[in-house]
């Protein structure tokens, strides 16, 4: 491999994993939200 | 509360949009502008990722040392969730400043991994943050996690001045600090092309770790909510 190989293959890595923790941050923020309005709905339809 | 949420939201937007402009002006900086290196080359231009993560990795543990003294003195729920989200980041940005030096290391050394100390001790600080994880996980009484992970998080933090200061203390492989140096100026020892690009970049991660942490928080926030909802029923 050459050496704009390495310095590709280090960028790459780096930013893929970034995007990647990312897009899961806003899944698992997506999927918060929707299971908070579900039981804040249920409780208030208990009350 | 929602109007608080929605300025939040916003805030965090405007954060990450920040974040995007400098990371692509970074690139620009890092791949096309800067100048190679006059005896490493092109490779060298690693350094503009490997410096910027490393300093953010120190960065969030400090956040997660800071939390946790204040978990431990005040016991208030918003500064556990902060060491964690800080020490779920800390991992990745560790994690990424291994694989990248371990990328720059075999066109220079000519090989991937050494056991040198200062390689070492990073390994050693990101496998002490990824057992924080997994202790924090195992511990269901959710006080005696935060206490736990708490202490862990202070003591893992103990790692990074070591790490520093590993290349002073032992003969190391891995070349001493460029930036963070006793005994001369950044300017004095960088070249000032390569240091614009250095800040720059520096900067970009710098916006992007506190829009992930901010972005990470609020995760941590509503989970815990749905947790007490889930227990409590919202009493």
């Amino acid at each position: 491999m050459g050496p704009w190989g390495f310095v590709f293959l280090a960028y790459g890595i780096v930013w893929s994993c970034l995007l990647l923790y990312l897009f899961s941050l806003k899944r698992r923020q997506r999927k918060a939200a929707a299971e908070l309005l579900q039981l804040r709905s249920t409780s208030r339809g208990t009350d | 509360m929602r109007e608080t949420d929605q300025k939040q939201g916003r805030g965090r937007t405007i954060l990450g949009a920040l974040a995007l402009l400098s990371i692509l002006v970074g690139l620009a900086w890092g791949l096309i502008l800067a100048p190679p290196d006059a005896y490493q080359g092109e490779v060298q231009r690693i350094m503009y990722l490997h410096i910027p993560t490393i300093l953010i990795a120190y960065l969030s543990f400090f956040i997660v040392f800071v939390a946790s003294c204040l978990y431990l003195w005040k016991r208030e729920r918003r500064d556990d969730i902060l060491a964690y989200s800080a020490a779920e980041i800390g991992i990745l940005f560790t994690g990424l400043t291994i694989i990248e030096g371990s990328i720059w290391g075999k066109p220079t050394w000519g090989v991937w991994w050494t056991w040198d100390a200062r390689l070492t001790l990073t390994a050693i600080l990101f496998l002490i943050f990824t057992g924080y994880m997994i202790l924090r996980s195992l511990i269901e009484d959710e006080n005696r996690g935060a206490i736990c992970g708490a202490v862990l998080g202070i003591i893992g933090f103990l790692d990074i001045p070591l790490i520093h200061m590993s290349v002073y203390w032992w003969r190391t492989l891995h070349q001493p600090p460029s930036i963070l140096r006793p005994d001369k100026l950044p300017w004095e020892n960088v070249h000032p092309s390569m240091l614009l690009a250095l800040s720059i970049n520096f900067l970009a991660f710098l916006l992007l770790y506190f829009y992930l942490l901010a972005l990470r928080f609020r995760v941590g926030e509503m989970q815990d909510e749905v947790k007490k909802l889930k227990l409590y029923g919202g009493q």
